[in-house]
């Protein structure tokens, strides 16, 4: 029973290779021209849509700025410290937006 | 040694490199823990490398069989794919647990949380803007691998390298953005539960997608020098089928983690 039901599945993933094979032997010689079609009308498009959309956002200062430091005790956990550096930072730390436990840190500049 | 034989498996010669593997990556586990309790990375930064290493030559080797030395017959053929579909399944119920991990813990936020998905305290991403451009790139990009497999099957080289380029194009374009996102990330993973299952998750992900950009990269370079016929190219549709799961991964996490976690 269980190697019937191998036999089947194997000879359906062989069937799909030879399809592919017999595609690219019978007519449809410009699948490619399809998706590349595909790929310069609609994703491409897509993506720089996507793109203008992120650069016209760039302007909220209000969701660029760095959130106020309200010490909750779930938030900055330091149960063990990071395996770098301090320890205190983590992996990606950016000062203007990621506060240490005890607060932002003290920066010159104003955000 | 001939390669002669009158049935179409594959037995392969000795190799060195399932035994080293297993030792190195051994070593790797061993070594992230040691860094972790003692602060010292000199054995997971030697593991890395050496798995790095090993990687490489048993790939070359396969590729040195199968290519050079013909050795990869359909029944061959049919065993490399049911092991690119079971690792790819392995990989799915991977992420699962790390999807059972938002949800658990957003579905029904703690009242230490503020009962409140995101946690009082956490400025979440704007689902919108970087997340949604990144959605379009990883969607653009299984455009793009299909035209270059349809290319690939037509016989077509120049096409063929034409959507590959584009396809790593867009891979490491998306890694970017991510790398500037993490970057920009008002919390952090030890930012309550919120952060550790959003850098869990997305940071997995992640490295499947620098994962999926390296291996369709070297499928690039394969293509340059001739290693695909229009009829036999699994190295590539792997790459591809890892490269669709890499999206579908993203299209979920866009879904549940930056948008309706939102």
């Amino acid at each position: 029973m269980a190697s019937v039901l191998g036999k089947v599945v194997s000879r359906g993933i062989s069937t799909t290779r030879v399809a592919s094979g017999q595609a690219a032997v019978s007519g449809h010689q410009d699948g490619w021209k399809l998706w590349r079609k595909l790929t310069f009308l609609v994703a491409l498009p897509g993506v720089a849509l996507c793109m203008l959309n992120v650069y016209l956002g760039l302007d909220d200062v209000e969701a660029h700025s760095a959130p106020p430091f309200v010490p909750y005790d779930y938030m900055r956990i330091r149960n063990k410290r990071f395996p770098w550096g301090d320890g205190q930072k983590s992996l990606f730390h950016n000062p203007h937006v990621n506060a240490l436990p005890g607060g932002y840190e003290h920066t010159d500049e104003h955000h | 040694m001939s390669n002669f034989m009158n049935h179409p498996y594959h037995l392969v010669d000795k190799s060195p490199w399932p035994l080293l593997s297993a030792f190195s990556v051994m070593s790797l586990v061993t070594g992230l823990a040691k860094w972790f309790h003692t602060f010292n990375v000199s054995l997971v930064a030697f593991s890395l490398f050496a798995t790095t290493l090993i990687m490489i030559q048993w790939w070359r080797d396969v590729v040195r069989e199968g290519t050079y030395q013909g050795l990869h017959t359909i029944q061959v053929g049919v065993g490399l794919r049911w092991g690119m579909i079971l690792f790819i399944t392995s990989e799915v119920l991977f992420f699962m647990s790390f999807f059972w991990a938002f949800f658990h813990s957003s579905l029904a936020p703690a009242v230490e949380l503020g009962s409140s998905w995101p946690p009082a305290g956490i400025k979440p991403f704007n689902p919108f803007q970087i997340p949604l451009l990144n959605t379009a790139i990883l969607l653009a990009s299984g455009v793009t691998v299909t035209w270059s497999h349809h290319a690939l099957m037509q016989n077509n080289y120049t096409q063929g390298l034409q959507g590959l380029v584009a396809t790593v194009f867009l891979g490491l374009y998306f890694t970017s953005l991510q790398a500037l996102e993490y970057y920009e990330a008002p919390f952090s993973i030890a930012d309550a539960v919120y952060g550790s299952t959003f850098f869990v998750a997305t940071g997995f992900h992640g490295l499947h997608v620098i994962i999926g950009t390296a291996f369709l990269l070297v499928c690039l370079i394969r293509h340059m020098f001739n290693h695909f016929s229009s009829t036999h190219h699994f190295g590539f549709e792997a790459a591809a089928w890892y490269w669709h799961f890499v999206d579908v991964v993203w299209l979920f996490l866009f879904i549940s983690i930056y948008w309706w976690g939102n």
